[in-house]
């Protein structure tokens, strides 16, 4: 006969009572995981897209940032002097332009183009078709393009297009140049409505008109056995003119800046839904007690001690609080998939990106949250009981 | 020997007026085996007198000994272990936990007293019998009579075999007959040698008790 034992029969005795808060505790529960899931759900989301790519080191010019990118002076020798760092595992060039697609002479459209000397397995999972080649001296400018430009524009892989590249700034007389579309597929920082194509650095640079075009972007992969921080810190020894950033440093940069608001505002919806976690249960709790005062006393009487009853209650507020945090998991969990559907059709944000993503942190925190709540939510009653005058109760309940 | 002796308590509640005393300068001893009973009109002090000898108060002055301990001096913890394994108590409205069966309700005692879970179902078992409740032991109270929830909580308070059983109008909210059984069954308890304290209005249970006490506003008269 445990104290959780004698707390599960009295739930069970008052089942109406019990459901109701339960499903109570459930609900306000399923708010709070969810808060919790978005005060860190953006930053997890945003570093997995980071690390997707398989590159850990972002390198821009000293006048740039991580997401403002400037043309890096002498790119492709900078990248010949980090490939030679033993921290340094891969080098690729990166160089974003606006440029306008031609399926036909008289059907275009503007896309964002990116250049890059990876040849194969960049930021992006292959639909149909195949991925940019490695050697491209047969193909002098293939190129993949998203779902979406595909699809409005009726191209294939196979389907021959024109690109004439539109730099920022520039009032661009630039002939176009004849591509092939090897592959389409889904980009992994486009949007999903967002018009991407990318090509070989070669065949940027060929639509740029010179082969002198500078990348405004590296990504560098560091050698797993010293990691991105000894890179980041090797690139600085030779090349102190450029900025590097480990997806580390990105995320922090983020997090002190463009995601403060996520945290604060889920900070203080999680501080309201515990305080009406805890009201609802110490609620409930508080007038269960009243009601059972001379059934208390009686216990009292007979010598069941006060911290026998005291745990009892401590028991049951666990088991309403913890069915109602149980329950509120899945709950939470369908509610932020729908919430989560909702925010993504904001306008320009990469199709991999979600506000709402599952981490263990999270239901642990979860966890924590609530089990203080079910403490605190006991511990009034609990006092009631250890000061309740047996004698005086026993009389009131007869006279009564 | 004395099991309890109450040595000129009086016990005063604050009230608006002034205090008031419901019990006053009361001496009372309850022997070894003794069955007694205390009668008088409503509002007398039986029931804080009960209290008081049942350990669950105390007195404003005076001092209660129970087992020759003052019960003054001991902490909450060593005066409800004194009630948990030595007193028993039986009230008017039973007071059994309604989410317990029979059996169990009569087992809570004794888990408190961590009386191993064997020798705690023999016992209740054993106590089932003696109430005459063997096949309603896993009855919820809500299934049972007002004279079966009465004798429940009887073996209940018998179940850790108490030195003094103290019962508070435990007929008063039954008929006639039922009152009957309930009082012969106490008759059954003295005659197997505890020592019971009975209050009551009902005169067919007080005439059972070898001693009979009547109170007064508060006082012992007789």
């Amino acid at each position: 006969m445990t104290s959780l034992w004698l707390a599960w029969r009295t739930t069970k005795r008052y089942r109406v009572r019990a459901v109701l808060a339960v499903i109570g505790v459930a609900v306000i529960g399923a708010l709070l995981f969810d808060m919790l899931l978005l005060s860190r759900g953006l930053l997890a989301s945003f570093a997995d897209l980071l690390n997707s790519g398989g590159f850990d080191v972002r390198i821009v010019g000293s006048e740039g940032m991580p997401i403002v990118r400037l043309p890096i002076a002498g790119s492709t020798r900078l990248a010949t002097e980090l490939r030679a760092l033993p921290e340094v595992r891969d080098v690729v060039l990166i160089r974003i332009e606006r440029a306008t697609l031609w399926s036909n002479e008289r059907t275009s459209r503007p896309v964002t183009l990116v250049g890059t000397t990876q040849a194969s397995g960049g930021p992006y999972t292959i639909v149909r078709g195949d991925d940019l080649p490695r050697d491209s001296s047969f193909d002098r400018c293939p190129i993949l393009v998203s779902r979406h430009l595909a699809a409005s524009l009726g191209v294939e892989p196979g389907s021959s297009v024109k690109i004439s590249v539109n730099p920022d700034g520039v009032r661009s007389a630039l002939p176009a140049v004849s591509c092939r579309v090897t592959g389409v597929v889904n980009f992994f920082f486009a949007s999903a409505g967002e018009n991407s194509v990318a090509t070989t650095m070669t065949a940027l640079q060929q639509a740029l008109s010179g082969p002198g075009v500078d990348a405004d972007l590296i990504l560098a992969a560091s050698q797993p056995a010293t990691g991105p921080a000894a890179a980041v810190r090797a690139i600085h020894r030779v090349r102190p003119d450029v900025r590097a950033y480990s997806n580390e440093d990105v995320v922090a940069l983020f997090n002190q800046n463009g995601f403060a608001y996520f945290r604060q505002i889920s900070f203080v919806l999680s501080s309201l839904t515990t305080v009406f976690a805890f009201l609802l249960v110490a609620t409930l709790l508080t007038v269960s007690v009243n009601q059972r005062l001379g059934e208390i006393a009686a216990l009292r009487a007979l010598g069941i001690s006060r911290g026998r009853i005291a745990s009892i209650l401590l028991w049951e507020s666990a088991l309403l609080v913890g069915g109602g945090a149980l329950l509120a998991l899945p709950l939470g969990g369908l509610l932020a998939l729908g919430l989560d559907h909702l925010l993504r059709q904001m306008p320009g944000l990469p199709e991999r990106l979600h506000f709402f993503v599952f981490q263990w942190r999270a239901v642990a925190t979860h966890a924590a949250l609530f089990g203080v709540t079910a403490a605190a939510a006991a511990a009034y009653p609990m006092w009631l009981t250890a000061r309740l005058p047996i004698a005086a109760t026993l009389r009131r309940e007869v006279v009564g | 020997m004395s099991v309890v002796e109450a040595r000129r308590v009086t016990r005063l509640f604050p009230m608006a007026a002034g205090p008031v005393a419901a019990v006053r300068d009361v001496s009372l001893s309850v022997a070894d085996g003794e069955y007694v009973a205390v009668s008088g009109p409503s509002g007398c002090g039986k029931s804080t007198l009960l209290h008081l000898v049942g350990v669950v108060d105390q007195p404003t002055s005076g001092e209660i000994l129970f087992e020759s301990r003052d019960v003054a001096a001991l902490k909450e913890a060593e005066r409800s272990r004194i009630r948990l394994v030595r007193i028993g108590f039986v009230f008017q409205r039973f007071f059994l936990l309604p989410m317990l069966t029979a059996r169990e309700n009569i087992e809570l005692p004794q888990a408190e007293a961590r009386v191993p879970a064997a020798d705690r179902r023999a016992r209740t078992r054993e106590l089932l019998e003696y109430v005459g409740l063997a096949d309603r032991a896993d009855h919820l109270p809500s299934q049972l009579s007002g004279g079966e929830m009465q004798r429940v909580a009887i073996a209940r308070a018998l179940a850790n075999r108490p030195a003094l059983l103290v019962a508070d109008e435990p007929t008063g909210e039954l008929d006639e007959q039922t009152g009957g059984h309930i009082a012969d069954l106490f008759d059954r308890v003295h005659a197997d040698g505890t020592a019971i304290l009975v209050v009551t209005h009902n005169p067919v249970l007080a005439a059972r008790a070898s001693r009979r006490l009547t109170m007064k506003s508060g006082s012992l008269v007789s």
